[in-house]
């Protein structure tokens, strides 16, 4: 197919669809309500289902309910919204219901702006809602990468009878690029989901989706089965991606989203100036790069790890974790929908990189 | 609709051979043997999926035999409508006490009548909360103690109780709605009555239908079946009068 | 801050109406044909020209980003102030009407996304004098709902029911940001000659990026051509 010029918004819903998506339940928020428009005109072109709800917590239920039907179904919101999904989420993460949640965040906490923010990873990553339970976590730094996830989050949903949560900052929904969806589309194949889907109980036993599990071995029982799976995902489901890594690399950045796009131009400039930077991207939140983080981080060459985030600082504690304490792993964050510009980026690694010795995390100071 | 009344006794298919865990007394046990009922006379059950709420009769899916889903408290009828949107072409209800319905899921229940959304609601609205030990209901009456109006409720600081078939029946939209009791065989004629009507609506693809049972709850009223029962006939008859509040013949504006 | 490239002065737009209003799909490039615009008429009418941001529906990319750039060249710029800069909120400032209707200012008005975003028009309808406007349909073929004839009328149709005006022109403004080539300029210049056939709308002028427009290899079309100079940049882009 040849490349059409689509915002991230409208991309993720084409590629919702691409993917079989046959509902999709919302509420309006900015940055992300073009997907519901869009979807508005494209759902009953498909013939699926399309419905505004009444909040997102109506909608989150709705999506509980519609997974239980074993089809493809979806939402998508912004950070106050995801907020209010938490509670269903950690139920469809209870009963093992497949569903797939975007996040296309603004700047919080609470109604905070509508500008773009990497602020919600520890909703995201850490929980959000109640219970030993996680989601696979995607964050895409491109509409095209947004198109491959978001389709790629269905399949994973599905294999893994989880949800799953794509995040974007705002700029991710709201950028225009060029993009091109796949022609023939296909996935590995998974089992059916007649095998445990709520259809009817014509001529076998009736099914029960549910959560609670009121005598405790049962409700350990489901929690390590639970966990399982999510082992599983740290094995299988790592994504990440690096730019100019390299022996010369004084100062290794940790990004993800749009500010690694930030850092890779702020990279190439200081590659001008004789600084040598590599950037590692995290695409995966959950399951986090760990060991590859690990390897990159304690090379010989790096004086000092550098995690910059559109945050006043979330995903460099598992940077920390990671690194464990083997190298100084240094801050940089601006929030509240202002995002950093390279000049800015490339300030904090001269002064890494002139710096006697490393002082470890430094925040921005306003 | 041939009902032989001689079989009344038999377990219906739609409801599991198991001793359920509500009270002596307690009404939920009955509204659940006549839904079952109803789903087994209409040849429903294969194709119903249930929704269970948070309450007392949360384990309810233990005792359908059909399909189910357990909702997080107050939200059963947002899975409902994300259930029945799917599959249009399943049986879909939800069974909701006035906690769950009334209180933390008013919004989920006037949206999802409101839109007319085809799934039937089973309102069990015993004036309380009784799974977690008897407080404070939005339908408790005036003057009822509970464990969080322990001197009986005092309608000017918490308002009045929510007559909840006729606030619904406000909308224009739902199809059937009607308010029904259970705790005297000759109102139980009735009821079942009702639920096979909302449950036959649905089946004809006819939107929205509720049908709110008022239900007994002696373990939290502190009284006996038999002093239940005579409660709710002096106090909840009167301020929750039974009948129907919305229906399609009369109004199909909501069709 | 904006470098001006040497242009093709002698063939660019030249308009005898006072106000222009700039609508189209959406996201198919309004903003950036505004804002251009708007600094072609500064360097080369000789009158104070004025821009407004009238797009409510979008909260990223507004032409109101570049505002700082366009002042510096002395142009005038109506937007909401302080926070509201940044909001969501359908702010349609009290300014506009004023700029509107009794002025001697040459006015760019760039307009939202979309029949939703050209219904603010609509609101200042009464505004508008006849004859006094030029309303033009900036025309991108790679955005989805404009990518053939029928795409392209169907959103004429529902802009002018929206905005209860009338188009008096066509803008050609295919591009695909940063994929876009002579080729892609080329197609869309066909597709609005199409459109300009079936619907009778003069095509105004061709906006291009200039790196393109101004290079040999680019046959000039039978329209004037605006080189276009990108102001409204990605965080990670620079503005050369
Ligand atoms: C979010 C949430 N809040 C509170 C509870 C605790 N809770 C369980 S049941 C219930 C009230 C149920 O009352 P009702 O709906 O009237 O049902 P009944 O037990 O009377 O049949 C409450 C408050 C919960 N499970 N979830
Ligand atoms: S507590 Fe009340 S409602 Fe619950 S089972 Fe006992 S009697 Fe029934
Ligand atoms: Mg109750």
């Amino acid at each position: 197919m040849a490349k059409v010029l689509m915002k991230g918004n409208e991309a993720i819903a084409e590629a919702a669809l691409r993917a079989g998506a046959e509902g999709y339940f919302c509420y309006p928020i900015t940055p992300q309500t073009e997907v519901a428009e869009y979807l508005s005109k494209r759902m009953p072109e498909v013939g699926g289902v399309f419905l505004q709800g009444e909040s997102e917590l109506a909608v989150a239920n709705m999506l509980f309910g519609a997974a239980s039907t074993g089809k493809r179904i979806f939402t998508t919101s912004s950070s106050p919204g995801i907020s209010l999904m938490q509670e269903a989420i950690s139920y469809m993460a209870g009963a093992e219901l497949p569903a797939v949640i975007i996040n296309i965040m603004r700047g919080g906490p609470g109604l905070g702006g509508i500008l773009p923010a990497q602020s919600d990873y520890f909703q995201a990553v850490k929980g959000g809602g109640h219970g030993d339970y996680r989601v696979l976590v995607l964050a895409p730094s491109t509409v095209q990468e947004a198109v491959d996830l978001t389709m790629l989050s269905f399949h994973l949903a599905d294999k893994y009878r989880n949800p799953v949560m794509l995040i974007g900052d705002g700029m991710i929904g709201q950028m225009m690029e060029a993009v091109e969806f796949p022609d023939d589309y296909q996935e590995p194949e998974l089992p059916s989901s007649s095998e445990w889907a709520a259809t009817g109980a014509e001529g076998r036993e009736a099914r029960i989706i549910k959560s609670l599990f009121l005598d405790p071995t049962g409700l350990e029982d489901n929690s390590w089965k639970l966990d399982r799976k999510y082992r599983q995902m740290i094995k299988e489901e790592v994504r990440s991606e690096k730019y100019k890594i390299s022996k010369t690399n004084k100062v290794l950045i940790v990004a993800y989203g749009t500010m690694a796009r930030i850092c890779q131009t702020a990279i190439d400039e200081l590659e001008e100036e004789g600084i040598s930077v590599g950037l590692f991207r995290p695409i995966s939140l959950f399951p986090f790069p760990e060991q590859e983080i690990f390897k990159e981080a304690t090379k010989a060459n790096i004086k000092s790890v550098l995690t910059i985030e559109m945050s006043t600082g979330q995903m460099v504690e598992d940077v920390q974790k990671v690194v464990q304490g083997k190298k100084p792993v240094e801050f940089y964050g601006r929030t509240g929908g202002i995002v950093p510009t390279p000049d800015e980026v490339k300030e904090q690694v001269r002064g890494i990189v002139s710096k006697k010795k490393t002082s470890g995390k430094s925040r921005k100071k306003t | 609709m041939a009902v032989d009344n001689k079989t009344v006794f038999d377990r219906p298919v739609a409801l599991r051979d198991v001793v359920t865990h509500y009270c002596p007394g307690c009404t939920h046990g009955v509204i659940h043997r006549i839904v079952s009922e109803v789903l087994d006379e209409l040849g429903l059950r294969e194709r119903t999926c249930g929704v269970a709420p948070v309450g007392c009769s949360v384990l309810c899916y233990n005792y359908y035999n059909c399909d189910f889903m357990e909702a997080p408290h107050g939200r059963a009828p947002a899975l409902a409508t994300g259930f029945k949107r799917m599959r249009p072409d399943m049986i879909v209800f939800t069974y909701q006490g006035d906690g769950d319905l009334a209180s933390i899921g008013m919004g989920e229940i006037v949206h999802a009548a409101n839109r007319g959304e085809k799934f039937t609601t089973i309102f069990v609205n015993n004036a309380i909360y009784g799974m977690t030990g008897g407080q404070m209901a939005p339908t408790t009456l005036q003057g009822q103690v509970t464990t969080t109006c322990p001197v009986g409720r005092d309608t000017s600081m918490t308002g009045q109780p929510i007559r909840m078939a006729e606030l619904l029946s406000a909308l224009a939209t739902p199809a059937y709605i009607e308010r029904v009791a259970v705790h005297h065989p000759k109102y139980i004629l009735q009821a079942k009555k009702a639920i096979r009507k909302a449950f036959r609506l649905q089946r004809d693809n006819k939107c929205y239908t509720l049908i709110e049972v008022l239900s007994t709850c002696p373990t939290n009223w502190g009284n006996t079946p038999g002093e239940a029962t005579e409660w709710l006939d002096d106090n909840m008859m009167k301020y929750f009068p039974l009948g129907c509040y919305k229906d399609f013949q009369e109004d199909d504006s909501g069709s | 801050m904006l470098v001006s490239p040497p242009v093709k002065k002698s063939n660019l737009p030249i308009f005898t109406r006072r106000i222009l209003i700039i609508v189209g799909g959406y996201g198919s490039g309004k903003s950036e044909v505004a804002v251009n615009l708007s600094r072609h008429l500064v360097e080369t009418s000789g009158r104070q020209v004025a821009i407004a941001d009238l797009d409510i529906v979008n909260p990223y990319f507004r032409s109101r980003e570049a505002n700082q750039a366009l002042e510096a060249l002395g142009i005038r710029c109506i937007n909401p102030s302080g926070g509201e800069f940044y909001a969501d909120l359908p702010i349609i400032l009290p300014e506009i009407k004023g700029a509107i209707e009794h002025n001697d200012e040459l006015l760019v008005l760039d307009v939202g996304g979309d029949d939703v975003g050209a219904r603010v028009l609509s609101s200042l309808g009464k505004s508008f004098q006849k004859d006094s406007y030029e309303m033009m349909l900036v025309l991108n073929r790679n955005r989805p709902f404009t990518s053939n004839v029928s795409g392209c009328i169907r959103m004429i149709r529902e802009i002018e029911e929206a905005s209860r005006l009338k188009f008096t022109g066509i803008i050609s403004n295919t591009h695909l940001l940063d994929d876009t080539d002579a080729e892609t300029i080329a197609s869309g210049y066909e597709l609005a000659k199409e459109v300009s056939n079936k619907t009778g709308l003069p095509i105004k002028f061709l906006a291009g990026l200039a790196a393109i427009v101004e290079s040999d290899e680019f046959a000039d079309p039978d329209v004037p051509v605006l080189p276009l100079e990108r102001h409204l940049l990605k965080p990670w882009e620079s503005a050369d």
